[in-house]
């Protein structure tokens, strides 16, 4: 009697599944709400990162990624201009080769007197402005080099 | 790495009047050496050729009307060809048009036409340099040029931070 009965149910049940549209069912499941219900913190706590990392090829996993798009979707003028240089300069020897490779004294000499006279002009462009009581900014370049400037 | 503030690179911007003026002073030097050089070789040059002795005054008409034509010559030459004179280069300044564009041949020979009017009346054609918005003198409006920066100062900073480096002993 027992073992009809367990033929029935199983019968029941395959004709019940067979009649079920699951997709429908699943369109119904509101999943965020099953979501909110589940801690994922306490689902990641209990998972093993580095036994899963050690099963994962990272080799096989680069070689799929098209990099391209990606470094395409980078701002490399932001990403270097980030960078320090001054820093840059001092603490590697990318400084011992820029000091090899740009001149000696002639060069230092030149960058010397530029500096000097540019700190000059500054100066007397400041007391000149000040004496002209002018408060509007004056433009810095002609408009054709403002654009290089604003990238400086 | 933390950026720390920017060196400002003064390429592009209008040079100020020191800058100009140093220019002009150290193209003035050349020209006038190099003008006395060649009257000195051309006394000599006459001297063995001849055996008589030619003797330069300064006020006498014809090397003043040589003088000018070879200061015409020296600044119409070098603004019309690169834009920028000896002394320019030095500083590291040159002449570009009013819009910021490479100069054309011809307004480097117009300003170099008209530079004598900035001297009129004690040089007031020059206050522009000083007191206009885009530091430029009377020659620099009439022939539509400016003169600017050409140097990257921040480059030169980073020389100057790299010769350090260099001198520095090891850690």
């Amino acid at each position: 009697m027992e073992a009809i009965a367990q033929q029935v149910t199983e019968r029941v049940v395959d004709l019940l599944v067979s009649a079920l549209d699951v997709n429908e069912l699943a369109a119904r499941i509101d999943l965020n709400a099953l979501l909110d219900r589940v801690d994922i913190n306490r689902i990641l706590k209990q998972v093993d990162l580095n036994a899963l990392l050690d099963q994962v090829d990272v080799n096989a996993v680069l070689a799929q990624v098209d990099l391209k798009p990606l470094l395409d979707r980078v701002d490399v003028n932001d990403l270097v201009s980030q960078v320090d240089m001054d820093a840059l300069v001092e603490r590697t020897d990318l400084g011992a080769v820029i000091a090899r490779s740009s001149g000696g004294m002639g060069t230092e000499a030149l960058d010397a007197l530029r500096s000097q006279a540019v700190g000059l002009d500054q100066f007397v462009d400041r007391w000149v402005q000040r004496l002209l009581r002018r408060k509007e900014p004056t433009p810095l370049a002609p408009p054709a080099l403002l654009p290089a400037q604003a990238e400086l | 790495m933390t950026a720390r503030p920017a060196v400002v690179s003064y390429q592009g911007n209008y040079a100020g009047s020191v800058s100009r003026f140093v220019a002009y002073a150290i193209d003035l030097t050349v020209t006038s050496a190099v003008f006395a050089l060649a009257l000195a070789a051309i006394s000599y040059g006459v001297h063995i050729v001849t055996g008589h002795d030619v003797s330069w005054n300064r006020s006498s008409p014809v090397v003043i009307v040589l003088y000018v034509l070879w200061q015409f010559f020296y600044f119409g030459y070098s603004w019309a060809v690169s834009g920028r004179t000896f002394g320019m280069a030095t500083l590291g300044i040159r002449v570009v048009r009013a819009d910021g564009l490479v100069l054309e041949p011809r307004q480097g020979i117009v300003r170099a036409l008209v530079f004598p009017l900035s001297f009129l009346l004690f040089g007031l054609g020059f206050l522009g340099i000083l007191v206009q918005r885009e530091h430029r003198a009377l020659h620099d409006l009439i022939a539509g040029t400016a003169v600017i920066y050409s140097w990257d100062a921040r480059a030169a900073h980073l020389r100057f931070l790299a010769r350090q480096a260099e001198l520095a002993p090891p850690p």
